[in-house]
């Protein structure tokens, strides 16, 4: 008896548990985790379901997307939009949950490399892959590849003139061919500002751990650094509370994080995931689809990479001469006199 | 060769291993109890979890840190109280309800967080932290200062707490009873004393522990901020330090200055090696750890027979 009902309980736990995570409807649209969904079947409602492979909260990559479709979802009417997070597992699943219940799907992460497989099984949806793209065309998949390389660069040589020590550092989240772009750019944007400069490296493995991105940080501080980029989402709250405690500059990531920590972050390395997202819908639904099986790569010739430096009003620590110069070397990136190294 | 070895082992090396080694050995204090008492506790992963995001919220809530460690503490006694209840009165498997536990606590701090701090998780709001303790007779001894100076109040409390642990579990008649529950239950029920009473406290402890874990993480190792699964496996590693130091307090505190200690080699080890390898380290140090222990055991066994053997003889 006692048996049975510690059997039913922990059924009730895995329930709740059930109901905590999972699919989060945002705006008007229900809660429809899988199956059919009647948005997908009405003629005037176009269903958009972004996934992200990890969650929401990032300040930065995910982030950015949601607030991409959030702004669709409150430019366009028909625009229905559900967003479901893959907490880093099950990547595949969730990608044909989205599939079946929407008409384009928005997949972010490079974790999504099965969509090759699973695009072609749902013919009448059309996915946009954010940050990678397939190996060879699929006819309803829009790659979006950023240029991170090229945004990372501008940082790097800002950070090298801030650089009072002669060391600057990057935190990446793990040594994979995407953090590792914006590495090569930091490193080589560092070398073009001061051909002396040290640039130290260290991964920290984990996306969503900020007390090790906090000992990732201390460690390269402790090798000199006074600039340090962060490339690892969540763990990059914990770089930038290294910041203020031992008195170091940082570097933000994918968004605008100036406003996280107005005397630390000198500047971010922006990625405009959203703006890309948003653009890339606006063209669906303007009828034009032409982008579709094909790899778009977003760049600093069309804007979807720069530098941010916060909104205005917020302190100010890199000179405007420096801008200036970081300006004149955009427009050299852009003409193609410097040409950043990729690892892509 | 020099230079690489001052880099590796300095002051800031061993700085990292109390930090990271705090987490750990405050929730292997708890582990141990419930390991004395019998009960395999896997939920210790989840108990951090809950304790972090709970510390977070009082401090948030009353604008003071210490009413987050207390509202951790009290959130640890709760999760003991469920533990228990599941695990002695109901006899469920304590395996499947510390998996459930994990489970349970990852959904629910992120379903809370984001239900009360918004999208963006709590980092954003102002949240009060931990202070650090600034001891000025440490500046005069120069290397070990630098390491045992300014660092979070946990870790000094923890130290009494290992101290204060080892007092309970071995000089104490309570402690001496939980070790009983564990051991011949039988024995300790013939002495009048209920061992599934003991086992209740055993948990109730552990929750306690582990919820000041959690606090410790969010409030004194980061300046107050939660951010989901922020746990990272600390519980699996503190249930391995635990094993790890057969469930004595100050052998448990060495093991997770151990892994704190290996942790911190790792990340001065990227510079010379790939970063793949180096993470592997903590788990690798697990697995030689476990090893160790299974021969231990194996090695016991077999004198206690040739004892009982000579003795026959």
């Amino acid at each position: 008896m006692k048996k049975l009902l510690a059997m039913l309980l922990a059924l009730v736990m895995t329930l709740a548990l059930a109901a905590c995570g999972g699919t989060t409807g945002t705006d008007t649209q229900g809660e429809t985790p899988s199956g059919t969904n009647d948005a997908a079947q009405t003629e005037d409602k176009l269903a958009v379901a972004l996934v992200v492979a990890g969650t929401f909260g990032d300040r930065s990559f995910y982030d950015s997307s949601k607030a991409g479709v959030d702004r669709l979802a409150a430019d366009f009417e028909k625009i229905d939009v559900k967003t479901i997070e893959c907490n880093n597992e099950n990547h595949d699943q969730q990608l044909r949950n989205a599939a079946d219940s929407a008409k384009i799907v928005v997949a972010v992460g490079w974790e999504f490399y099965n969509i090759e497989t699973i695009a072609p099984e749902y013919p009448d949806v059309d996915f946009i892959w954010i940050d990678n793209a397939t190996s060879a065309p699929v006819s309803n998949v829009l790659n979006i590849t950023y240029a991170q390389n090229e945004g990372s660069f501008l940082v790097g040589y800002v950070a090298a003139k801030m650089s009072e020590s002669g060391v600057v550092g990057a935190v990446g989240g793990e040594d994979s061919a995407t953090i590792n772009d914006f590495i090569v750019g930091f490193t080589q944007g560092a070398k073009h500002a001061n051909a002396d400069i040290k640039v130290e490296t260290i991964y920290s493995n984990t996306y969503d751990d900020p007390a090790i991105g906090k000992e990732c940080a201390i460690t390269l501080n402790d090798k000199g650094a006074d600039v340090i980029f962060q490339i690892a989402s969540k763990c990059g709250d914990g770089v930038f509370e290294a910041g203020a405690e031992r008195g170091f500059y940082a570097i933000g990531v994918d968004s605008d994080q100036k406003y996280i920590a107005d005397d630390v972050i000198i500047c971010s390395m922006m990625k405009e995931v959203g703006t890309s997202i948003y653009d890339a819908v606006k063209a669906y639904v303007g009828g034009d689809k032409s982008l579709w099986g094909t790899t778009w790569v977003a760049d600093m010739s069309n804007g979807y990479v720069g530098v941010g430096y916060g909104d205005e009003g917020a302190t100010q620590q890199v000179s405007d001469e420096i801008k200036a110069e970081v300006e004149s070397l955009k427009a050299s990136i852009v003409d193609g006199s410097i040409v950043v190294e990729t690892t892509r | 060769m020099d230079e690489i070895l001052r880099h590796i082992f300095s002051a800031g090396t061993f700085n990292q291993m109390l930090r990271s080694a705090t987490p750990v050995a405050l929730a292997a204090m708890g582990g141990l109890l419930t390991e004395h008492a019998g009960i395999m506790n896997i939920g210790m992963d989840g108990m951090i979890l809950m304790g972090a995001f709970i510390g977070v919220l009082g401090s948030y809530l009353c604008a003071s840190a210490a009413m987050g460690v207390a509202s951790a503490v009290l959130l640890g006694v709760a999760v003991g109280l469920f533990f228990a209840l599941f695990v002695v009165k109901f006899k469920s498997d304590e395996f499947i309800i510390g998996c459930a536990l994990n489970t349970f606590a990852a959904g629910l701090t992120a379903y809370l967080s984001r239900s009360i701090f918004g999208l963006s998780g709590t980092s954003g709001h102002d949240i009060a932290h931990l202070p650090t303790v600034h001891l000025d007779f440490l500046d005069a001894i120069p290397f070990f200062g630098e390491i045992l100076n300014d660092n979070s109040f946990f870790i000094y409390l923890t130290w009494g707490l290992v101290a204060l642990m080892w007092v309970f579990v071995y000089k104490t008649p309570c402690g001496f009873w939980i070790r009983a529950a564990g051991e011949k239950p039988e024995t300790l029920r013939t002495a009048g004393i209920s061992p599934e009473r003991m086992k209740w406290i055993a948990s109730i402890l552990c929750g306690i522990c582990c919820g000041l874990a959690g606090a410790h993480l969010s409030l004194g190792y980061l300046n107050g901020s939660f951010v989901e699964g922020m746990s990272n496996s600390r519980g699996y590693i503190a249930f391995a330090c635990v094993i790890f130091g057969a469930a004595n307090p100050a052998k448990a505190y060495i093991a997770a200055l151990m892994f704190g200690f290996f942790d911190a080699l790792g990340y001065r080890l990227q510079s010379y090696i790939s970063s793949d390898l180096t993470s592997i380290i903590p788990y690798l140090i697990t697995v030689v750890m476990m090893v160790y222990v299974v021969v231990r055991g194996q090695r016991k066994k077999t004198t206690l027979r040739t004892n009982t053997t000579a003795q026959k003889e």
